[in-house]
């Protein structure tokens, strides 16, 4: 599976987030209990920044600052209006410090 | 018969009256987390609800007041949140028989029409008077066949597994400022559900009163239907006139689910001392139907675009609404219509009068999203501006993201054309009753809409605006 580095695990700690300007595709690193999730951060409403977002562990959410719809980190989607089309989520791992998203989705 | 033009103003003294204060709480003017957890504990809510009135009175802080046009910004300028009482309890709770109604709160509902329009022609009535709902009522043939008409804080306390199911997820808390603050301090609304195939084929009715000076309202209403049922819903709304401002805010949910057809009928006739700064949204599921019959007529500043979200193919929306604002009076209303699927179709028609000083503007939105395909989109707002101090602006919105799509905008903004008034004149009537007869003929398409009492009773309000617009 091509992959790229796109910063270390130590930029998203437990419970953080971190914005990532990857070409045109900012993206948001979620960091839940440990698991990392990402989605493309702009959100499909009104284009703000879901990195700015309040996160909800158990929901396992991020509501979007502007109009609060809350996206699913899983899958994208938002689960209230007025957002209603999904944002994009890309696969994201750590290998040791290092964190990488899968390519191919990032360059289309 | 004609009458002679006078130099009346609008007579508002049907619904003007006031009431003595005579309340089992009252909370002290301002707005604080104190307020809120008071609120919340009076009514025995659960902790979800006092977390999320919590969340949302952050979210309200943190909001500006949002720039929405030169008009609107001076006059938002003037609500001030710290002179506003958010809470007043003015009964023990929602009684169904209106001999239980604490006798000053049955007096007003009298004066108004309420017992005797429930006794003629609607299938349920509730009666909110200040922050809460005093008086619930449901015939019994439809609570036979499942329907739930009830207060909202008495449907968070029976049905609380639905209300949580549904509750913000169509308006979230953070969606405006308006929206944030009704949320952290909501209180009583109507809550209906109606059950999959089921048709109420007579309408119910809520009537929101507000009694007390620098009064807050925050009703909460919640509407599902089910796949296949129908409902029709009225809400009237009016207050006496004080010389300090009070605030209206409301918000109301409503989901029709597949094949469901709903109508949502509004007279507005609050006191110009009011701010109505409300929140309405719907989502219409696959051939879902919503309508939308807005007439707002009171009020110092109206601010309202009830939208429709048409999420399953075939599904249809409609708003037809109109906006009369005389002296000090700004009505800013429209709709919004978002297309998520294909060959959902909308209309909105909007109808604006503005005289003596009266400021109208249609804000809208059109949108149809990528995949939408087939859409139809039907805009159509008329403007009408009585005299040279008058004045009518239109904003409207078009967001196309999909080629497979047809819409039509129309908009026209005028003044009553001499030619019409000396037809009219030719005919005998005077000057006066013919300025009349050509508004009434100009919002026809609004008025033919409600059942006949509600229109009678608006062309009779819009005949007294009329009246001493001449000479």
């Amino acid at each position: 599976m091509p992959a790229i580095q796109i910063g270390s695990l130590a930029d998203v700690p437990d419970g953080g987030v971190h914005r990532f300007d990857l070409g045109s595709v900012p993206l948001a690193v979620f960091n839940v209990g440990g698991i990392l999730y990402a989605l493309a951060d702009t959100c499909s409403h009104a284009n703000a920044s879901l990195s700015a977002g309040e996160v909800d562990a158990d929901e396992v959410c991020v509501a979007c600052p502007l109009h609060g719809s809350p996206f699913d980190l899983r899958s994208g989607k938002p689960r209230t209006l007025p957002a209603f089309a999904p944002v994009a989520t890309y696969k994201v791992w750590a290998e040791g410090d290092a964190l990488f998203v899968e390519y191919s989705t990032l360059i289309t | 018969m004609a009458s002679e033009p006078t130099n009346l103003e609008f007579d508002y003294t049907k619904y003007g009256f006031r009431q003595e204060e005579n309340y089992l709480f009252k909370a002290p003017v301002g707005l604080s987390e104190k307020v809120v957890r008071e609120l919340s504990g009076m009514k025995n809510e659960p902790e979800w609800m006092l977390k999320r009135r919590l969340k949302a009175l952050e979210i309200f802080y943190k909001k500006p007041t949002p720039l929405v046009g030169m008009w609107a910004n001076h006059e938002l300028a003037e609500l001030d949140y710290d002179k506003i009482h958010y809470f007043v309890r003015a009964g023990e709770k929602p009684q169904s028989d209106w001999d239980a109604v604490p006798i000053e709160i049955k007096n007003t509902f009298e004066r108004l029409g309420i017992p005797e329009a429930e006794r003629k022609f609607l299938a349920g009535v509730g009666a909110q008077y200040e922050s809460e709902v005093v008086y619930h009522s449901l015939r019994e043939e439809w609570s036979k066949l499942g329907v739930i008409f009830l207060d909202t804080d008495s449907a968070l306390r029976e049905y609380p597994e639905m209300f949580k199911e549904y509750f913000g997820t169509i308006i979230p808390a953070a969606d405006n400022k308006y929206a944030a603050l009704n949320t952290a301090v909501w209180s009583g609304g109507s809550f209906v559900y109606v059950p999959a195939g089921v048709k109420v084929d007579i309408p119910l009715q809520a009537y929101f009163r507000i009694n007390a000076e620098n009064m807050g309202q925050f009703e909460r209403t919640l509407i599902i239907i089910e796949e296949g049922a129908e409902a029709h819903y009225i809400e009237g709304c009016t207050a006496p006139i004080y010389s300090t401002n009070s605030l209206h805010s409301a918000v109301v949910e409503i989901v029709i689910k597949k094949g469901g057809k709903f109508r949502y009928t509004t007279i507005q006739n609050w006191a110009n001392n009011i701010f109505n700064l409300v929140t309405k949204r719907a989502v219409a599921h696959e051939e879902a139907s919503m309508e939308w019959v807005d007439g707002n007529i009171g009020s110092k500043l109206t601010m309202k675009y009830p939208s429709v979200y048409l999420m399953g193919r075939k599904a249809r929306g409609e708003v037809l609404s109109i906006a009369y604002a005389g002296k000090g009076q700004h009505q800013d209303a429209g709709a919004k219509m978002v297309h998520i699927a294909p060959e959902t179709t909308s209309r909105i028609t909007n109808k604006s009068v503005s005289k003596n000083g009266g400021k109208t503007t249609y804000r809208g939105l059109a949108k149809v999203a990528p995949g939408a395909y087939g859409a139809k989109v039907n805009v159509n707002c008329d403007a009408l501006i009585l005299d040279e101090r008058s004045a009518s602006d239109t904003i409207p919105f078009i967001e196309i993201e999909e080629d497979r799509c047809t819409l039509a905008h129309e908009a026209t903004v005028g003044r009553i054309g001499a030619e019409q008034l000396f037809y009219l004149m030719s005919r005998g009537l005077k000057e006066a009753d013919a300025l009349s007869m050509i508004v009434l003929g100009f919002m026809e398409p609004f008025t033919r809409e409600l059942p006949m009492e509600y229109a009678v009773e608006l062309n009779r309000l819009i005949q007294m605006e009329m009246e001493g617009s001449v000479g």
